[in-house]
């Protein structure tokens, strides 16, 4: 009896710290939600004010001079790397868990799995500081220049200036390389678990190893497939070190090209706390609380959805079967 | 006396902030530590806002600050001392293949437009009429700006708005200002991000501590001369900086928050500022207290923090004997 108090105890920790953290930021951050209103997720411009000024009073708030703040930047720049980095990540994870799966030889199996599931757990500042001495000068002197000079010419999204090499492109480049092994791994593990006499009986019905795969052992795995990809996309949404390091921190501009520089709401938060301390009336800092409960609701959302799309999908399943 | 050191509680004191000055602290205290083992001393590189904050609430002894507080900052928390402790300065350097041996010339205006956009290729007519003498190339310019807060950012902000009046009105100073969208602009973290997008980005411009320096020049960068208030262009020497402390030092007032941009004089280089110990007059105990004082006493002395010695090594000017009595009587009020 009471083992199963302490496991009831432990188990409701966990949901009353994502409760408390939530409530925790839309407390903190209310006078700033009250000053911004709904214009803080539409606003483009994010700017501390006349921090030697002295502060005015508006609506009973004590704000700095000429204080603003606004994120639309971004959202755009946290959604659209977001974006970029699982449209990369999830043809290659798929690709490389079939390969494991399906086409290496067991005794480099173990292996060659082992060092993706190593890809994991390597630090995000790694991928960073990785992105920002290889990647960056590699990808904006030899790619970007080649990219732009002739996908540009036709969609004007890539087209040129193609920069510096710190940018979006670069952001979802590094990105999608610390989300894929997510993907290829859990993806890898569905494949191996499916039944063998499932594969046993499309051979047996005339489908070649390829028909067998694609049209019966991979919508078999569709649930992980789906399950792996929203556990990425998670994962990018929230990543902030290796973003800090390769996005070029924009501010206050949306991004024109794929190249140009982008900034995310985990890596401002922790590029502008320092300058929030110094704001007096305290706003600043309330306002960056903001930003990251707009991102827990993001990432609360993201979440959500991916549960409703599986209850959905296993509804019309079972619909089907009847 | 050793009997009596040993038998004496050791004080802590903790140095957070700045990460311009944490070199600075780093020399400092092990020097200190070695003649004064009754005392422990920690230092911390998070940043001037970081500094600031912890000082007025008593987390630390000492923040470092580039930037001095503002007048509602101080009000809002009484007993704050803004102390002066060291003299930084500041380059602007570019990355222009085959001009960077150049020292170009370079002012306030001509800058603030770089940084606003108006000022699009380094051939424009504004850059070239400063320097009739160089051949500039047709390239469009990369300028670099901070990202994270910055005292560096607050100087030389402040030196656009004291010398643009356009860029007063639209963005003004502070330590994260509202960078004016300028389609190659670069954002850079920290001083060492700000020498490798330089080094990086071809015809790219960046503002960079005079304590990189050793790191500007092997990374083989420009470095501008500044156009000073009295219309000259200089390059940040001891010499130019020592004569713009010289020609500010008198009119610094009692509270020692003031800005030292733009000083009047030929030879003064227009971008220097105070580096700050911001400190708590009302220290919650008495050994606290004298322990602070005494170590930052050690640190306005010229035989002590004060001296060449140190300030060399981090391209920072020790202060001059007016602001050091300055900063002394301050110190007295630590209590």
């Amino acid at each position: 009896m009471k083992f199963r108090v302490w496991l009831a105890v432990v188990a409701g920790i966990l949901p009353l710290a994502l409760i408390a953290i939530v409530a925790f930021l839309a407390i903190y951050s209310w006078p700033a939600m009250h000053f911004n209103g709904i214009g803080f997720i539409g606003r483009d411009t994010w700017n501390l004010g006349n921090l030697y000024a002295n502060p005015v009073m508006f609506h009973g708030t004590l704000i700095p001079r000429g204080a603003t703040y606004g994120i639309l930047f971004l959202i755009v720049g946290t959604l659209l790397s977001t974006a970029i980095a699982v449209a990369i990540a999830l043809p290659m994870g798929v690709g490389a868990a079939i390969f494991l799966a399906e086409v290496v030889p067991d005794a480099l199996r173990t292996w060659i799995s082992f060092f993706v599931e190593l890809l994991m757990a390597i630090p995000s500042v790694v991928f960073g500081l990785w992105g920002y001495v290889v990647v960056i000068p590699f990808l904006g002197k030899h790619v970007y220049p080649v990219i732009a000079h002739s996908v540009g010419r036709v969609v004007p999204f890539f087209g040129e200036p193609s920069g510096s090499g710190y940018g979006l492109l670069t952001a979802g480049i590094v990105l999608s390389l610390m989300i894929v092994p997510i993907i290829a791994a859990t993806l890898r593990d569905a494949l191996v678990n499916q039944p063998s006499s499932l594969r046993e009986a499309a051979l047996g019905l005339g489908a070649t190893r390829f028909e067998a795969l694609w049209k019966v052992m991979l919508p078999g795995t569709r649930k992980t497939l789906i399950g792996a990809t929203f556990l990425a996309l998670g994962r990018a949404l929230g990543e902030t070190m290796a973003v800090l390091m390769v996005s070029g921190n924009a501010l206050n501009v949306l991004p024109h090209r794929i190249y140009d520089p982008i900034s995310t709401m985990a890596a401002f938060i922790v590029s502008q706390l320092d300058s929030a301390l110094q704001d007096p009336t305290g706003l600043a800092v309330r306002s960056l609380a903001e930003i990251a409960l707009v991102l827990a609701i993001i990432s609360i959302v993201v979440n959500a959805l991916a549960r409703l799309l599986l209850m959905m999908w296993n509804n019309s399943q079972r619909s089907v079967m009847v | 006396m050793m009997v009596g050191h040993a038998a004496q509680a050791e004080e802590r004191l903790l140095e957070t902030g700045s990460t311009l000055l944490y070199p600075l602290f780093n020399l400092w205290v092990p020097a200190y530590s070695k003649t004064h083992p009754g005392v422990q001393i920690t230092t911390e590189a998070t940043g001037s806002g970081t500094g600031i904050s912890e000082a007025a609430s008593g987390i630390a002894q000492i923040g470092a600050s580039d930037a001095y507080m503002s007048s509602f900052m101080v009000r809002a928390h009484p007993g704050i001392l803004n102390i002066p402790v060291s003299i930084s300065s500041q380059m602007v350097n570019y990355n222009l293949p085959g001009l960077n041996g150049v020292h170009l010339h370079l002012s306030g205006p001509v800058l603030a437009a770089i940084y606003t956009g108006k000022i699009r290729y380094w051939n424009a007519a504004a850059i070239a009429r400063l320097n009739p003498d160089v051949r500039l190339p047709h390239q469009p310019i990369v300028p670099i700006h901070r990202t994270d807060g910055s005292g560096d950012t607050f100087i030389f902000s402040q030196y656009l708005s004291f010398t643009s009046p356009a860029w007063n009105n639209a963005v003004g100073y502070g330590t994260t200002i509202s960078w004016p969208p300028v389609e190659s602009g670069v954002g850079a973290e920290g001083n060492p991000g700000m020498v490798d997008a330089c080094k990086g980005t071809p015809y790219s411009i960046a503002y960079i501590g005079i304590s990189y320096r050793k790191y500007t020049a092997a990374a083989g960068l420009g470095e501008a001369e500044l156009q000073n208030r009295a219309g000259r262009f200089l390059l940040p020497t001891p010499r130019t900086i020592q004569a713009a402390v010289n020609a500010l030092a008198p009119h610094t007032p009692a509270n020692e928050r003031t800005s030292l941009i733009l000083a009047p004089g030929a030879d003064s280089y227009p971008i220097i500022n105070y580096e700050y110990a911001i400190v708590n007059a009302h220290q919650p105990d008495q050994a606290t207290a004298q322990a602070l004082r005494q170590f930052l006493t050690w640190v306005l002395s010229p035989r002590g923090g004060n001296s060449l010695r140190f300030t060399r090594q981090v391209g920072f000017v020790p202060l001059p004997p007016a602001i050091v009595r300055l900063s002394e009587a301050q110190l007295a009020k630590i209590h």
